[in-house]
């Protein structure tokens, strides 16, 4: 295999690998700026990023992880540079209606509101839970806390989630 | 045995949670194991809401260019010249120019393509195209390289076809509708942008002779599918 054929395999592995983690990683990036236009930039440039750092990645097996962490550090650079203003909540679930609306079950489009609700520390542990699958060490690890931290913070966010929905939010029996 | 404060923080952040001791406090305390049951109901209402589709944005208008600044910029441009003949050839020109700098940018950055020389299977291949339904005909070369590239923000069909002519990049563009083909002939490189069944479909070579029956020929042996 000469050289350039040896880079069309590597394009080739980068290309699956994108190809099949792209579709979450958006929506993870989605969640937690709660900006389509914003999400899909910074998903776009965190691939670039991936890509030019692609030898780096030992072990395929670990790209998923490996990929959200350059999202993670991509979102932060994004928001380090511009920094929001105080988010109004109503305008950013207007704005992103279409993405939130589930016409063929109107609890699904309550509980997407909800989320887009919850404070960012609530509601990027849970997304990376529930919708990624993380374990509650492995979101400790990537974010940098400890596991004791990840937990309270998911159990404050399904609570207020409960408390949003209407449902007894206390721990309490 | 576990509390029910304590199980119910436990189950609170990790409803799935099924170790013994949340398994003994389940088996003797009904009114939490309701609890964690409610909230398995609501995890799995909350992954279904998680799953938002997010489908690529509406495709651009015809001849529109592909990213923000540049739509802002030809905004601007057509209200201070609209009507007039220079905003006419600026919202003519702005797209093919996008689209041939797009194009031989992503060629130049992957310089060691075009240099491929080992045909690839046709399973190799299959995996490239299958993902949007692409087939493309044996007899019009060997492909050498084949990958979906980031291109524009899309995931597109990249491929390297030996045509008699030479070797030309063939880049499969279903999010770029154009309306008619047009050339490109930019830093040492000349190719043909078609329009597509599905979008437009770049053909660019170095040196290629007769590059527009090359291009036709491999704009033929595409079958776009679905």
């Amino acid at each position: 295999m000469n050289r350039a054929d040896g880079d069309t395999d590597r394009r080739r592995r980068f290309g699956t690998l994108c190809e099949s983690l792209r579709p979450d990683l958006l929506r993870f990036a989605w969640w937690l700026a709660r900006d389509r236009g914003v999400a899909e930039d910074v998903v776009q440039e965190s691939m670039l990023r991936a890509w030019k750092s692609f030898d780096s990645l030992t072990d395929e097996s670990k790209a998923k992880a490996w990929l959200l962490t350059i999202v993670r550090r991509e979102l932060a650079r994004t928001y380090e540079k511009k920094r929001p203003e105080l988010a109004d909540v109503d305008a950013l679930i207007a704005a992103e209606s279409a993405a939130l609306a589930a016409p063929e079950d109107e609890r699904v489009e309550e509980m997407r509101s909800a989320i887009f609700r919850l404070e960012e520390d609530y509601r990027e542990p849970l997304v990376m839970q529930v919708l990624l699958g993380y374990s509650t060490k492995e979101i400790a690890e990537m974010m940098g806390m400890q596991q004791g931290a990840v937990l309270t913070r998911l159990f404050r966010a399904r609570a207020q989630l409960r408390q949003q929905l209407g449902l007894a939010p206390e721990a309490a029996p | 045995m576990m509390a029910c404060l304590e199980f119910r923080r436990r189950v609170g952040a990790e409803p799935a949670a099924a170790e013994a001791g949340v398994l003994e406090h389940r088996r003797d305390c009904p009114a939490c194991a309701r609890y964690q049951d409610e909230l398995r109901a609501m995890d799995a209402l909350i992954e279904r809401a998680l799953k938002v589709s997010l489908p690529a944005k509406p495709q651009e208008p015809v001849e529109a260019p592909a990213d923000a600044s540049r739509r802002r910029l030809l905004a601007i441009a057509a209200s201070l010249v609209a009507g007039t003949a220079v905003g006419i050839v600026l919202l003519l020109s702005a797209p093919r120019a996008s689209i041939a700098r797009e194009v031989i940018g992503h060629i130049r950055h992957e310089p060691g393509t075009m240099d491929t020389t080992a045909p690839l299977t046709p399973a190799a291949l299959a995996q490239v195209l299958d993902p949007d339904g692409t087939r493309l005909r044996p007899d019009v070369g060997d492909v050498t390289f084949a990958a979906r590239c980031i291109f524009d923000g899309r995931v597109v069909p990249h491929l390297v076809v030996r045509t008699p002519g030479g070797p030309v990049t063939v880049l499969m563009l279903r999010h770029r509708t154009i309306s008619e083909p047009f050339h490109i002939d930019e830093q040492g490189y000349e190719g043909v942008v078609m329009p597509a069944p599905k979008g437009s479909i770049a053909i660019v070579g170095q040196g290629i002779a007769n590059l527009d029956a090359v291009a036709q020929k491999v704009f033929d042996a595409v079958d776009w599918g679905r």
